[in-house]
């Protein structure tokens, strides 16, 4: 009911394909944005929208991907709202949003044929719990396919019982997640990496000798969850979120790129004027600096619906906005991002009154979203400033257009 | 911020024996032995002006501080790491009230959490590979002790 009438109601303006431009940076109008087009063989459809029934959505975006049983290409399902998430790793799938029964995807053991794997995803307000299992996937649109993949099933019926050590609150269904699924094609090749291979890290990876009994557990590299992103037979080193502009007081829904390889096309190379930041390999953050402070945990992440920082002097929301900023009129902010390699770019970004942007129930999309960041030292630039730039996120220790990863860009 | 150099007694211990036990908000000394042991961490002890930091660092570098009155009460914790952390075990009896506070619809989403209650108070951020948090008790916060100074 809600999609539908969202989609009446779409008033995206594609501000792209311009081409050329010769822009350089330090002043003047920002550059002109080429959005690729969808198709084989790297380019993918992004939707933002409300997501899937019983969720409103707000600055989240999706694609679709087909779900196949290994080597059995006449049993698949393909399942639409998967989040695009730049900030985490793997793809995970709801129960809810899965048929099991029409695809029963073999589950993954930990090397004993009868012992098999489950997960716990944290989350900072909650966590997902699912069994581990193999799937052949393909991208509808751009038709890049990975075999044998290994994808959380989340809220999976034939585990039941989440593990005390997999802490609440359950985000275990298609209305708790937020989506149907989420293709995290973050900076890292794994979801935890060699942590958990050397350790059973505490509410992560789980080994199950029956249903009911699963304790902490390793994980080699090639049980992890991985960026399905590294699976890709090429285009394989990272990818560029491209979504066009949105106006000031919103859009109903937009419709955008998710391009995979960087320099690896003649669609997905760095383009002039954009400016590479090395990332932290190990957190994956880069710094920020905003109004003379300094914030240690910057990062850019399609997975967060707003900017998300510290500032005194922009209004809080009343309820129930809490946590969000109301100022009196929009606001145009600047920080300058500084990756590990001392290269610093400007952000700019503006914050509107988010309750005047809310009162459009049917609007998803707002570009000028903003709130505050529980993390003091955290400067998270999200969804909100991926809108009307191409955003690079490369995959570590890939080397994507001449740079080796983690790096973001744009 | 770190603990500084205004920190005066350092002592580093290993982990030991495990002693099953909820522990940390609320609980006393025993129970961050405990959450040593569960974590199979390091333990290194400070303390400032009769506030005492017990810091447990595990192998894969989550590093957990709790935060201890004259008393003996553990009035705080803060935590960063890869993974976010067990806050069933880490909020101990004030768990139930965090769940029952995360699950209502909130900025954020995945990535951002605050809870300010009048008897919790819990501020976490992050994602994959990089989380931050803390929480306290305010009722149990020491006089002259500023909430800043939890990180």
């Amino acid at each position: 009911m809600r999609n539908l009438i969202a989609l009446s109601l779409i008033q995206v303006t594609f501000l792209a394909a311009c081409g050329g431009g010769g822009y350089t940076s330090g002043g003047g109008p920002p550059p002109s944005q080429n959005i690729a087009t969808p198709g084989p063989p790297n380019v993918e459809t992004i939707t933002v929208d409300m997501g899937p029934s019983g969720v409103s959505a707000v600055n989240t975006a999706y694609v679709s991907i087909q779900i196949c049983v290994p080597n059995n290409p006449a049993i698949c399902q393909t399942i639409d709202h998967i989040e695009v998430d730049t900030g985490s790793t793997g793809l995970r799938i709801l129960a809810g949003a899965l048929n099991l029964t029409n695809v029963p995807l073999p589950q993954e053991t930990n090397g004993t044929p009868t012992v098999f794997m489950t997960e716990c995803l944290r989350f900072v307000d909650g966590s997902s719990y699912g069994s581990l299992r193999f799937a052949d996937i393909t991208l509808p649109v751009s038709m890049k396919t990975a075999s044998s993949v290994v994808v959380q099933v989340i809220g999976d019926p034939l585990y039941p019982t989440v593990p005390s050590t997999c802490p609440g609150p359950a985000e275990n269904t298609v209305t708790a997640f937020g989506a149907n699924g989420i293709l995290g094609v973050g900076p890292f090749a794994q979801d935890c990496g060699s942590a958990c291979v050397a350790t059973a890290v505490a509410s992560t990876y789980y080994s199950c000798p029956s249903t009911s009994t699963c304790g902490a557990s390793t994980a080699t590299l090639a049980q992890q969850v991985a960026n399905p992103v590294t699976l890709f037979s090429s285009d394989n080193n990272g990818v560029i979120v491209e979504l066009p502009a949105v106006g000031s007081g919103g859009a109903a829904n937009v419709t955008g790129s998710l391009v995979f390889g960087i320099g690896t096309q003649s669609n997905n190379g760095l383009a002039s004027g954009v400016t590479v930041l090395q990332e932290d390999p190990g957190t994956g953050d880069i710094s920020a600096t905003y109004k003379g402070a300094a914030y240690s945990h910057g990062y850019i992440d399609s997975g967060s619906n707003g900017n998300f920082f510290t500032d005194s002097s922009l209004s809080a929301c009343p309820t129930p906005n809490t946590g969000f900023y109301c100022p009196a009129s929009t606001m145009m902010e600047t920080a300058t991002l500084q990756g590990t390699n001392t290269t610093t770019t400007a952000a700019n970004f503006s914050v509107a009154n988010a309750s005047t942007l809310f009162a459009n129930f049917s609007y998803t999309a707002f570009s000028n979203l903003g709130g505050t960041n529980p993390d003091a030292n955290g400067f998270d630039l999200g969804l909100p400033f991926f809108y009307g730039r191409n955003v690079y996120t490369a995959i570590e220790n890939a080397t994507a257009g001449g740079y080796v990863g983690p790096y973001f860009a744009y | 911020m770190k603990l500084t150099g205004a920190l005066l007694s350092s002592i580093v211990l290993t982990a030991a024996v495990a002693t099953p036990a909820f522990a940390a908000l609320g609980g006393d000394s025993a129970t961050v032995q405990a959450d040593v042991a569960r974590m199979k961490g390091a333990l290194r002890i400070t303390s400032n002006a009769g506030v005492t930091v017990h810091e447990i660092t595990t192998s894969y570098g989550t590093v957990v501080r709790e935060y201890l009155t004259p008393g003996d009460k553990v009035f705080a914790v803060s935590w960063h790491g890869p993974v976010n952390l067990d806050l069933r075990q880490m909020l101990g009896d004030y768990y139930t009230q965090y769940e029952q506070a995360a699950s209502m619809p909130h900025p954020g989403g995945h990535r951002h959490l605050a809870i300010e209650q009048p008897g919790l108070v819990v501020q976490v951020s992050g994602r994959m590979r990089a989380f931050v948090g803390r929480a306290w008790v305010p009722g149990l916060v020491p006089q002259n002790f500023s909430v800043n100074d939890i990180n």
